[in-house]
């Protein structure tokens, strides 16, 4: 670089010997090399320019040896010389230092490698944008997930407690077996003295002392069960049933054992109508008999 | 003809070793390539022009490598390096073109 300042004088050298082309690169080899080789690439190209058509014409003149000439010249046939082989080292040098940064560049993972800082720090910035936002989704997708979860659990209890309240109220409407503690009682009615109003007695009495769930002679018993009299026999919601009738009555037993026994109870009244009357404390009673859920035809729920 | 076989052995032997570049090498390489680059070229013109010498080749070639470098590395220290290097990889590249322009002259006579 420091060559510039040469530069005049050496194009006025590179003028000379195109010229007049054999003398002075054999009278003076290496100063006029040393400078127009490379460093001077602008005013030597501008030089060059008004002097080729001379140049050639001159050539055409008297023969000397063409830049293309030269180029076979120096390429066929190969000459080990000292400058060739030096030439060489150097270009194996730069051979292998491009090949080596191309391959370096053409890294899969390097692709970031080249680019400037300012495309870094937006390519930075996107991909932190790009977070966020994929951040946000995925809070709002779980919340959402969130909802849904605790609202399938919502669904699930009140469909847990859907069917226990169908339980319970199977149970009071005798749509569904029952078992658990209670009492029977057997009341033998030999002479048929026993009335259907006694025994609806009876079933009152059961339930004032928290009966759940009664059944005689195979009859559930319900909020709408009704006794009739029919001759000697009894009838229970239109079923007639024989003596000797045995309540099977699901409740707690310590109650419902004295409340059919106190004084002047069902117990007492039974007995005096000359019917015998057994009643047991049970473990566990199951009431199977069941009724049919009959659709009310007037009554329609009022809730909701 | 041996010049050109040592530039096509050096490829292929950079391709074929693949060697990890060097972290303190890195920056410089790519300039220092360019920069030999211009120094080849215009030797390939000076052989044309027939006023080739191997000693200059040599010397220029190293000193144009040397001074590549020296700036990215100096334009790093004073933080202007990537404008530094952009400067210097236009001006070899203009070197370039107008020696490619000489040698064509040479090759095609026009």
């Amino acid at each position: 670089m420091s060559n510039q300042d040469e530069q005049p004088e050496n194009r006025l050298r590179k003028e000379l010997p195109e010229e007049v082309p054999s003398p002075p690169p054999a009278a003076e080899p290496e100063r006029p090399h040393a400078e127009p080789e490379r460093p001077p690439a602008e005013p030597q190209r501008v030089s060059a320019e008004p002097e080729r058509a001379p140049a050639e014409g001159a050539e055409g003149a008297e023969p000397p040896l063409t830049g293309r000439q030269r180029l076979v010249q120096g390429v066929w046939p190969p000459r080990v010389t000292r400058a060739q082989l030096i030439v060489a080292v150097l270009l194996f040098g730069l051979g292998f230092g491009l090949a080596v940064q191309v391959a370096s560049n053409s890294d899969s993972d390097s692709a970031l490698r080249g680019a400037r800082q300012e495309d870094l720090v937006r390519i930075l910035d996107e991909l932190d944008d790009r977070t966020q936002r994929l951040e946000d989704e995925k809070q709002g997708l779980e919340k959402q997930r969130q909802e849904l979860q605790s609202s399938s659990d919502q669904a699930a209890e009140a469909r847990r407690q859907t069917a226990e309240k169908e339980k319970q109220l199977g149970i009071l409407a005798g749509t569904v077996a029952a078992q658990g503690p209670g009492i029977t009682m057997t009341i033998d009615d030999t002479k048929g003295t026993v009335k259907a109003d006694m025994l609806l007695d009876a079933v009152q009495e059961l339930r004032a002392a928290g009966a759940e769930a009664i059944q005689v002679n195979g009859v559930r018993v319900v909020a709408s069960t009704y006794f009739t009299d029919s001759g000697k026999s009894v009838g229970v919601d239109g079923n007639k049933i024989d003596q000797p009738y045995r309540f099977k009555v699901i409740g707690k037993s310590q109650d419902l054992e004295p409340a059919l026994n106190i004084p002047g109870g069902v117990v007492q009244t039974l007995e005096k109508e000359q019917a015998t009357v057994t009643v047991e404390r049970v473990d566990k009673i199951v009431v199977d008999a069941l009724r049919q859920v009959k659709q009310p035809d007037y009554a329609r729920s009022s809730s909701r | 003809m041996i010049a050109v076989l040592g530039l096509i052995v050096g490829v292929v032997a950079g391709l074929l070793v693949r060697p990890e570049v060097p972290a303190v090498v890195e920056p410089y390489l790519p300039i220092a390539v360019v920069a030999a680059l211009d120094a080849v070229f215009g030797g390939l013109r000076a052989m044309l022009d027939g006023i080739f010498d191997d000693k200059v080749f040599v010397v220029s070639f190293l000193s144009n490598v040397v001074v590549a470098a020296l700036i990215v590395f100096l334009g790093d220290k004073l933080g202007v390096g990537a404008q530094l290097s952009t400067g210097v990889v236009v001006v070899l590249g203009i070197r370039i073109f107008s020696n490619a322009a000489a040698i064509r002259r040479h090759v095609f006579r026009a």
